[in-house]
Formats: C-alpha cells, sequence, structure tokens
C-alpha cells in the first residue's frame, strides 16, 4: 500500500515535471511525501521496526565479528600454550618420578609388612611352641 | 623358587634401562607432543599390566568363590594390591600426559573416568580386606570380578572423546615403527616387574593367611588373648 502511495506520488511529480507547468520544489515533494506516509497509521512504526531490525542485524554482525576474532585470539593462545606445554620436559620429568615414587613407595610397604609378618609368625610359633612344652 | 624373584627384578631393571634408551635416545619424537610423547611408552606399559592384574584379580577370585580354597584368594589379594600401585601410575602419568597434549590435568571423558572408577573399586577391595573383618575376602572377590567385568569397557571405550583409541586403530597398533621396539621392550618389562611383585605379594598374603591361623591357634592354646 505504502508502495502504491509513494509510486503514485512520485509518477505524479514526475509527470507535473514533465508537463513543465507546475513544477514543485523538492520541500513541497518531501512534504506531500511526509503527508502521504503520515496518512498512513502503521508507516511510522514499521519505519522503526525496520530501523530497529537494520540496527539489531548490524549490532549481530558485529558481535558475530567479535566473538569470532576472541576465539580465534583464545585458540592461538590456547595452541600457543599447549606448544610450550608440549616443549616442556617437566611433564616427562614429573611422570617418570611418579612412576618411581609409586613403585618405591609399594615396594617399601611390601618390605615393611613382609619383615612384621616374618617377625609375627616367628614370634607365635616360639609362643605356641613354649606353651606346648609347658602343657606336657 | 627363591631365587626367581631376584632373577625377575634384574631381568626387570636391565629391560628398564634398556627401554630408557630405547624410547628417549633411539626412538623420533613424536609430531605435536614433541619429548612428552615418551610418557607413552612407560603409560601404555602400565595400563597393560593393570589390566592384566586385574584379569588375574578376577579370575582368582571366581576360582575363590568357586572352590573356597585359600589359594585362590591369596593371588586374588596380591593381584588387587600390584593392580592398586599399577593404577596409581597409571592415572599419574596420564595425568602428566594429558596437561602436555591437553594443557589440562584431567578431562572426564569416558575412558579416564571409568579408569579412575576402576582404581577405586580395586581400592574399594583393598580397603575391604583390611576392615570389614570376617567374610571381607568373599566381598572383595565379588568386587574383584566387578573390577575385571570393567576391563572391557575401558579398552574399547572410543569414541569422540580426546583419549587416544585402542585396539586395532589406537596408538600401539598404529605407532611409527621406529617406536615400536621401545614400546613393547616396555611392555615386556613391567610385565616381568608385573610378576616380580605379584610373586611377592602372594608369598605376603601367604605369610598373612599363616599369621592368622596362628593366632587362631594361640587363642585356642590361651597364648595370646
Amino acid at each position: 500500500m505504502r508502495a502504491a502511495i509513494l509510486v503514485f506520488m512520485l509518477s505524479l511529480a514526475g509527470v507535473a515535471h514533465a508537463d513543465g507547468d507546475t513544477t514543485p520544489s523538492p520541500a513541497d515533494l518531501r512534504k506531500t511525501c511526509v503527508d502521504a506516509m503520515n496518512a498512513n497509521p502503521s508507516f511510522a512504526k514499521d519505519i522503526v521496526t525496520a530501523a530497529d531490525k537494520q540496527a539489531d542485524d548490524k549490532r549481530l554482525a558485529l558481535d558475530k565479528e567479535a566473538g569470532e576474532r576472541r576465539a580465534q585470539q583464545d585458540d592461538d593462545a590456547r595452541t600457543q600454550r599447549t606448544l610450550t606445554i608440549a616443549k616442556d620436559e617437566r611433564q616427562v620429568i614429573m611422570a617418570y618420578a611418579a612412576m618411581w615414587i609409586v613403585a618405591a613407595a609399594f615396594v617399601l610397604f611390601l618390605w615393611l609388612k613382609q619383615s612384621g609378618l616374618k617377625a609375627e609368625i616367628l614370634r607365635l610359633r616360639r609362643d605356641l611352641e613354649a606353651a606346648t612344652k609347658d602343657s606336657k | 623358587m627363591k631365587l626367581l624373584v631376584p632373577i625377575l627384578c634384574v631381568i626387570a631393571a636391565v629391560g628398564f634401562g634398556v627401554s630408557l634408551w630405547e624410547a628417549f635416545v633411539v626412538a623420533p619424537p613424536a609430531q605435536g607432543l614433541f619429548f612428552n610423547q615418551k610418557i607413552f611408552y612407560f603409560h601404555v606399559a602400565h595400563a597393560f599390566w593393570l589390566f592384566g592384574a586385574v584379569g588375574v584379580a578376577g579370575i582368582c577370585s571366581i576360582g575363590y568363590l568357586a572352590t573356597r580354597k585359600p589359594g585362590w584368594d591369596d593371588v586374588a589379594s596380591a593381584a588387587t594390591d600390584v593392580a592398586c600401585a599399577f593404577g596409581a601410575v597409571v592415572l599419574l602419568t596420564g595425568s602428566f600426559w594429558a596437561k602436555a597434549a591437553w594443557d589440562k590435568w584431567w578431562n572426564w571423558e569416558p575412558r579416564l573416568t571409568m579408569s579412575l572408577l576402576l582404581w577405586l573399586v580395586l581400592v574399594a577391595c583393598v580397603l575391604i580386606r583390611r576392615f570389614a573383618g570376617a567374610g571381607a575376602e568373599r566381598i572383595a572377590a565379588g568386587m574383584a570380578i566387578f573390577g575385571m567385568v570393567g576391563v572391557p569397557f575401558i579398552y574399547t571405550m572410543v569414541g569422540s572423546d580426546q583419549h587416544p583409541k585402542s585396539g586395532s586403530e589406537g596408538v600401539a597398533a598404529t605407532l611409527d615403527p621406529d617406536m615400536r621396539p621401545a614400546f613393547w621392550l616396555a611392555v615386556g618389562t613391567f610385565l616381568i616387574w608385573f610378576i616380580a611383585l605379584l610373586l611377592v605379594r602372594v608369598a605376603g598374603t601367604r605369610a598373612e593367611r599363616e599369621v592368622r591361623e596362628l593366632r587362631e591357634r594361640a587363642l585356642d592354646l590361651g597364648v595370646i588373648e
């Protein structure tokens, strides 16, 4: 509807211009257009909606661009950090140290436990032998 | 038999030295992980024998529950202890490798989570044997079987996770030919180390049983209170 009014107004202006008898000034044309637009109550709202949508689209595009840039920066930083760690020999040293510590702790545990058990077995056997002798 | 454990320990020590040489000097550095890939040779070898130990514990537990012969339980208990130690090494070295590869110490992806759960089951077995009192060996045997059943799930737990795959597509199967000697030597070395530890620990569990029996006799005779 709006488009039809606009086309109609512009064609009127064009015909008037072609006839050459009444050439409206640009201000008059603008006023005519504004009046026609104001005659339609939903037009202003549509203009605002269209403007808001354009602004939203622009803002979304900017946000997306910023997000992609940030993600790229994060990715680069992560890659750099991983590369730094991958070239760092401390992980290997710590892993081997952990392996040795666990192995040593387990062997120590076995040795202490075994020693304690041997001592207890000897003591119990001695006590039992003594008790058996006494009972005889 | 008394000489077997020292002989195994000597072989394991020599094998460990040679596998260190192979891993750090002969094997080329891996692309991406560089020097940190050297963790792989011992991490995966320990994981193999963690699964082996859990298998031994599970099978011996089945044997114990079926026959109630204490010899089965001795081996199951020893294998559980060794599995705990190997599991601790796997989790620790894996964590250092994760830091190098993924820039984080831990990742709650399926295989890591399942491995942690398996280790916790093993720790629970040890704690049950230590603190649960009479009948503890039967509960521990049940849990060891439960742990053994979980192993195939861990091994085949592949998918969209970050952890390297296993099986025919896994890191061991698709390893650079120059890295294979170091890897298989490490696997063999830690098999010998595992057997040595298992034998020592079996002797320990037998000694524990002997202590229990001697105490019972001593209690019967009134030697101890």
